[in-house]
């Protein structure tokens, strides 16, 4: 693959190079870097543009690839294992700096940071900070983050006189009030990822965590048979007794759970950060001005956590142009680009002190509560095999959310595929 | 000898014999390259442990195959799921194709329409197929639920229920297949001649028993022909799952396929995803075999 088009590369550059060979064309610099269309790309294009006219020498293209993460990596996948020298930067989910170090397909930048690496990352998110950060060596810089929120509906809660919840109990109450109340066959109480995507990990994750259980056990293997799993799983199951959730909740993809929201067909949705900026701003939008975020609720009398997301972006271990490409990383995870993403994406910022920023509150007022959410934010498991670690937690989830598989079964078999990772 | 001499080459058919040879190497050289290349590869990969998320490349023997073979119940069940998306796909999509094909060699006045319609599904990518069917079929907005709420009945979950799921991809499949089917098909009924059916008319044979008699044997070495193609591409079922339920609910619809990919492409276990590879090879060949036997039989006896 690389050598075809370096042929072709060279063949395309020879004939205008003999004919025009001018000095300024050898000075030029040309970075690519690789980007899903999730994380506008548009926004990115602005920011780039501000980093060309400050560094004239310097051309920076966009590849956009991949709707989704899954998408996205299995591109990337195919582009690094290949060594391809093509992308010289990219970004990458926060699930994967470690598989990105073991493959060693990201350039350390720990050679780059030099005496300044601790200050540079001790600016950053204490949770960004440690998940681009493997084996001692920095991986990637943080681009933006993300957390998964609970969404609710101002103007249904205050009709009833509800506060938002605190704990699952109390989610599961108050949606049964309103749903008795509204008597609207189409409003259902609280949606999440059940399909078998990357969101339904953290279908899994999050009860299992705000019930107080851990993925990891003793020995750092994972193991989920525990009382906390099982109260996780009970927590859909209930739910879903109660019509609490769409019943096709197998089926149910992140987006479709924005849509729903958006139509008014919900009252709670566990949903990340982008959601909020379609809410406000879609033309069909029914619920302008009617939406607000709190912490994902707990147990009662446990801590509630969330599943932290967000971008981070790396440097290829092919790329041609290092010193030049960690110079472009420096810019894109700096404050100042932290803050024109707040503003121009809504993007949640890596930095703490954004979040209090005049001009990013003035666009966005509910960083303000985002900050909390983000700041409780728990990594996703960290295993260089993290897309396999994944697929084995959505895939029962799925068949669990389906009514196909019980939960003695989904914990039996995400333990012993997991230990066959792990081993 | 006299029989020797007979066949000693001049020095011009050497050189012609020569020329021959080297103007077939770069072909060869392609074929190696690019089918015996990577095939070898792919079985040397097999007999290692491999993965790219952790260093190492290490000789382990057989072990990725006992592992597929007698551990591993998610391969098995994905080499089930083929076998019964086989089973009923092949068969379906071959008598729904003869249908089509049937229709089609009907002497219509104007012939564009139905050929039109035959080839537009073999035309349209996989992929789009099952996106297309996965929208049929969606619990709220799909076209099947809308005409079942029509007809006044709770609308099922097809692609969260295994069994609905499974018999969804299936009607996709066939759906999708029975056009390549049907035009195999339709150019194995128009070399039948007519004075058969002219004959068989001065007997008194009805349109029945023409179609048994005269139509059904004529046709079958197009049906092997169309069966063979099927069932190979029907080994290697991908898109249409891949597309509809990406497997799911569960794994209730993953075939060989998508495993072997979602093991290489996503896993990053090379080794073990050559050695699925492998096996899903050996099963293609098996397949491929037992047709081949079956029609050169039939040819030796016919």
């Amino acid at each position: 693959m690389s050598t075809y088009r370096a042929l072709f590369a060279s063949a395309a550059l020879a004939l205008p190079l003999a004919l025009a060979a001018s000095p300024a064309d050898a000075q030029q610099t040309t970075l690519r870097i690789f980007v899903g269309g999730q994380q506008r790309p548009d926004v990115m294009r602005q920011i780039l543009d501000v980093y060309q006219q400050r560094n004239p020498g310097t051309r920076v293209e966009i590849e956009i690839g991949g709707a989704t993460s899954d998408q996205q990596q299995q591109y990337l996948n195919t582009v690094l294992t290949s060594r391809d020298a093509a992308i010289d930067v990219m970004l990458i989910d926060v699930i994967r700096p470690a598989q990105f170090a073991a493959a060693g397909w990201a350039e350390p930048l720990d050679a780059y940071l030099g005496a300044e690496k601790d200050a540079i990352m001790a600016r950053y998110l204490p949770a960004y900070r440690e998940a681009n950060i493997v084996g001692g060596k920095v991986i990637a810089l943080p681009y933006f983050a993300d957390a998964q929120f609970l969404y609710y509906r101002t103007d249904l809660l205050e009709k009833y006189k509800l506060q938002p919840p605190k704990t699952w109990e109390e989610l599961a109450s108050t949606a049964r009030t309103v749903m008795q109340g509204e008597n609207n066959p189409n409003l259902r109480g609280f949606a999440t990822a059940g399909a078998p995507i990357e969101g339904t990990v953290c279908t899994f994750l999050v009860p299992m965590w705000g019930a107080g259980g851990q993925f990891l056990g003793a020995q750092g293997k994972p193991d989920v048979n525990s009382a906390q799993a099982r109260r996780a799983l009970q927590l859909w199951t209930d739910l879903k007794a109660a019509n609490v959730t769409p019943p096709n909740l197998a089926e149910v993809v992140t987006d479709r759970i924005r849509v729903d929201f958006q139509a008014g067909n919900l009252l709670y949705a566990m949903q990340w950060g982008y959601a909020w900026n379609r809410f406000q701003n879609d033309a069909d939008s029914t619920v302008k001005g009617k939406t607000n975020v709190v912490p994902l609720p707990g147990f009662a009398g446990n801590q509630p956590a969330t599943c932290i997301g967000g971008w981070q972006i790396a440097v290829s271990a092919y790329s041609r142009n290092k010193q030049a490409a960690v110079g472009l990383l420096r810019y894109l995870s700096s404050p100042e680009v932290s803050k024109m993403q707040a503003i121009l994406a809504s993007h949640l910022p890596v930095f703490a002190e954004v979040y209090q920023d005049a001009d990013v509150l003035k666009v966005n007022p509910w960083f303000q509560f985002a900050r909390n959410v983000v700041v409780t934010g728990r990594s996703r498991p960290v295993s260089p095999d993290y897309p396999e670690v994944s697929e084995i937690i959505r895939t029962n989830m799925n068949a669990f959310l389906a009514g196909t598989r019980t939960a003695d079964q989904v914990i039996a078999d995400m333990n012993s595929r997991l230990a066959r990772v792990y081993r | 000898m006299a029989t020797a001499k007979r066949y000693r080459l001049s020095k011009l058919e050497r050189d012609e014999r020569r020329l021959g040879y080297a103007l077939l190497a770069p072909a060869a050289l392609l074929l190696l390259a690019v089918v015996v290349y990577p095939i070898a590869e792919l079985l040397a990969n097999s007999f290692y442990s491999f993965r790219l998320t952790r260093p190492g490349y290490r000789f382990i023997g057989l072990e990725n195959y006992a592992f597929a073979l007698f551990e591993d119940d998610r391969f098995l069940h994905s080499v089930l799921n083929t076998v019964i998306f086989i089973v009923v796909t092949v068969p379906g999509a071959l008598f729904v194709g003869l249908g089509l094909a049937l229709l089609a060699n009907q002497p219509f006045r104007v012939k564009w329409p139905v050929r039109l319609g035959l080839l537009l599904p073999w035309a349209l990518p996989l992929v789009f197929a099952g996106l297309i069917f996965r929208w049929f079929f969606d619990f709220r907005q799909g076209f099947v639920n809308w005409l079942i709420e029509l007809a006044g009945f709770d609308p099922p979950q097809w692609l969260s229920d295994p069994q609905l799921a499974f018999a969804a991809v299936c009607v996709a499949i066939v759906w999708k297949s029975s056009s390549f089917m049907a035009l195999i098909l339709l150019a194995g009924l128009q070399t039948i001649p007519k004075s058969l059916y002219e004959a068989a008319e001065v007997d008194g044979a009805s349109r029945f028993q023409q179609f048994v008699e005269i139509t059904l044997p004529m046709l079958k070495p197009a049906i092997v022909v169309a069966l063979i193609f099927r069932t190979i591409t029907a080994i290697q079922t991908f898109d249409i799952p891949y597309a509809m339920t990406n497997g799911g609910p569960g794994t209730a619809t993953e075939t060989m396929a998508m495993y072997i990919h979602k093991t290489t492409i996503d896993f990053l276990d090379l080794g073990y995803g050559s050695a699925l590879a492998t096996l899903m090879f050996l099963i293609s060949i098996v397949a491929t075999s037992v047709y081949l036997r079956h029609t050169k039989r039939d040819t030796g006896r016919g």
